[in-house]
């Protein structure tokens, strides 16, 4: 039997392949290993390269069967994108989107088993397998649905990206910039002119291999859309903060997060008991509330979830591992606790930060670490003895341009001596009273 | 250096930590808006590790809040303060007030020192809400537009025997020290002790016509006319 070699087969093979084995990569990436999302977007796209590497055995074959199968592949592919996409976005399965692409799907099945589905063409100097009538129109309507999908996500991440990620995000919607609508556009043509689907392959594989290195490299892209997590605050059993870690500027207040958080732990006691696990429902949020033998985790969050309930489940019991020692001791110097931020970077590391908004953003920093010349310091602490004036003026002095400390010890100095001399003279000017 | 040799050990006294906080204050000691696209930049030259690590060591500052959210003092900023802004009105409404007077004012039965009204004093001075003037011995103060010969003026007619005298004289026009004396009705050393004043800083010259005679120097006579006019003084 002659195999119908043409630049059509060679294209279709070496993207299917290439885009099978760059899935699999990303199955090995230990960062985004275990991203449920990123499984589903994973089978979307190995179910769409099979349908790519079907069709250039379709074409190899001539084989109608063939042809048909891998229109059929767009089914599985479309609906496990979007499935993907919905849980990355909301981390939830269903969408109305999901609920079209099943109605059309059924339509493309029906539709295939019609005459005329799948025929033999002579085109653009070689043999190739047609798609014809519903069958073809439903297919490319499927991808693009699919398409459309990932250019809402990439477009979605990027704006919402916070400013730490916002190069990665930006890197990984250029991407699908390139599935959709670069990649779509030629698609289009391909009715026209069945070689622009070369086109349209390799820039669907280009893009998937830039989807796929950012995602890899930068997981936190996936974590931008299902929610935003505020605050976690760890407590002893006697309700003394021990630590606290912000990714986005709290809902609530740290005097009411730590009062509220009393007041759970004790209404809570009876219903969590040791071991429990609580999700209490704020009005812009959820506190996430963990309770093990000697501490409390708290964590606040946009929305609740199972990922977000691990994660503190096991953050507890790390904790209670690593800081074992301080907590028999009843230790409750935040400072000792300060290596918990290595157990966040294990735990809650593909959560973005959004504290910082803009690179731009100004910033301080704190009077403890600003360096004062000693003599100037010695000077200050003459001035304000009082150590809570003493830490103030020194917040207010990391504002304050370079020379204004210098200036004002010289008009303190003035002032005082003013006012020594003008207590001895005999000059009513400033009795007004 | 790799990210994950700092992820391991990251704390406040790790070198490279401690090298970032460095190259942030000497950023702020150069005056340089410290931000984080300024101190990567910097930090990245001056380190040589990789951005992410980086980003990483300034998340955990943030985290620490050892960086802050937050801006170098400007004009609009300064007054944000609510002393401070308070300390602002009052020199408006008693321009060229002397610092005792000042002090006895706002921080009496308050807990402030005279420290910190004179840092917050400082700011407004630095940031030209406020200017210092000497008269004589005494540093007044009054708001940075106000002309200082119009704020030595409200200064100096705080003294009610001085308000009197000018008082006299611009109904008068001219008159002699003794006149002076026996309209005022004070003892005559400190009616004369205060015209003495009151001619050295020139708001009262002789007559070029009689040298007896004083008459208001004609420059600040606008400036005169303006106090006596305004309420400022008389309600006090």
């Amino acid at each position: 039997m002659a195999l119908n070699w043409n630049i059509e087969v060679i294209i279709d093979f070496i993207t299917a392949i290439f885009g099978i084995i760059l899935t699999i990569i990303t199955y090995y990436s230990p960062k985004a290993k275990k991203i449920k999302s990123l499984f589903f977007i994973r089978l979307g796209f190995i179910l769409f390269w099979v349908f790519i590497l079907t069709d250039g055995f379709s074409f190899l074959f001539l084989n109608k069967i063939l042809g048909l199968l891998s229109g059929l592949f767009i089914i599985p592919a479309t609906l496990f994108i979007i499935i993907g996409l919905n849980y990355t976005m909301k981390e939830n399965i269903y969408s109305y989107g999901l609920i079209i692409v099943i109605g059309l799907s059924s339509l493309l099945i029906y539709s295939g088993f019609q005459p005329g589905a799948v025929y033999i063409e002579f085109q653009s100097g070689y043999l190739r397998m047609a798609w014809g009538g519903l069958f073809g129109i439903l297919g490319m309507v499927l991808t693009a649905i699919a398409m459309l999908y990932l250019f809402y996500w990439g477009i979605r991440t990027w704006i919402n990206a916070p400013f730490l990620i916002k190069r990665e995000a930006l890197i990984f919607f250029l991407g699908i910039l390139t599935i959709f609508p670069f990649g779509f556009l030629f698609y289009l043509l391909y009715i026209f002119e069945p070689i622009f689907i070369l086109i349209c392959d390799i820039s669907i594989a280009i893009g998937a291999l830039i989807i796929s290195l950012v995602v890899i490299r930068e997981p936190k892209i996936l974590y931008i859309l299902p929610f935003t997590i505020y605050r976690i605050a760890v407590k002893s059993k006697e309700g003394v903060p021990l630590y606290y870690h912000d990714w986005s500027e709290s809902i609530l207040n740290e005097t009411i997060f730590t009062g509220f958080l009393n007041a759970v732990q004790l209404m809570s006691e009876e219903v969590m008991n040791i071991g429990g696990l609580l999700d209490v429902n704020l009005e812009e949020g959820i506190l996430i509330l963990k309770e093990s033998k000697s501490i409390t985790v708290g964590l606040v969050s946009s929305k609740s979830s199972k990922l977000l309930r691990d994660s503190v489940v096991k953050f507890t019991a790390d904790f209670e591992r690593k800081f074992e020692r301080e907590l028999k001791k009843s230790i409750t110097d935040p400072s000792q606790y300060e290596d918990a931020f290595e157990l966040i970077e294990k735990y809650f590391s593909n959560f973005p930060y959004k504290i910082i908004e803009s690179k731009k953003q100004p910033l301080l920093l704190t009077g403890r670490y600003l360096r004062i010349p000693l003599e100037l310091e010695n000077k200050l602490r003459k001035i304000f003895t009082d150590e809570e004036d003493y830490e103030s003026i020194k917040a207010e002095l990391i504002k304050s341009p370079l020379s204004f400390t210098s200036e004002f010890i010289r008009l303190h100095d003035e002032l005082k001596d003013e006012m020594k001399q003008i207590s001895n003279e005999d000059f009513k000017l400033l009795d007004e009273d | 250096m790799k990210t994950e040799i700092i992820r391991k050990t990251v704390g406040l006294d790790h070198p490279t930590v401690r090298k970032v906080i460095e190259i942030a204050e000497n950023l702020m000691e150069k005056n340089i808006v410290l931000n984080i696209e300024t101190l990567c930049n910097v930090a990245k030259k001056e380190l040589k590790i990789p951005r992410k690590g980086l980003l990483f060591i300034i998340h955990y500052l943030i985290d620490k809040k050892v960086l802050i959210e937050g801006s170098k003092f400007s004009k609009d900023t300064v007054l944000l303060n609510r002393f401070r802004k308070k300390i602002y009105k009052f020199i408006l409404s008693n321009p060229g007030v002397h610092f005792s007077y000042l002090r006895k004012k706002s921080i009496s039965g308050k807990n402030i020192s005279s420290g910190k009204l004179i840092w917050h004093l400082g700011m407004l001075i630095k940031f030209n809400y406020v200017k210092k003037v000497k008269v004589g011995n005494y540093s007044i103060l009054l708001p940075f537009k106000m002309e200082e010969t119009l704020g030595k003026l409200y200064f100096l007619m705080r003294d009610p025997i001085i308000y009197e005298i000018l008082k006299l004289m611009i109904k008068k026009k001219l008159l002699i020290k003794s006149e002076i004396y026996k309209e005022v009705n004070e003892k005559r050393e400190i009616v004369y002790y205060r015209i003495n004043n009151l001619m050295d800083y020139e708001i009262l010259i002789a007559n070029p016509e009689s040298e007896k005679q004083l008459i208001i120097n004609p420059n600040v006579k606008k400036f005169l006319s303006k106090i006596l006019k305004s309420s400022k003084l008389k309600k006090e």
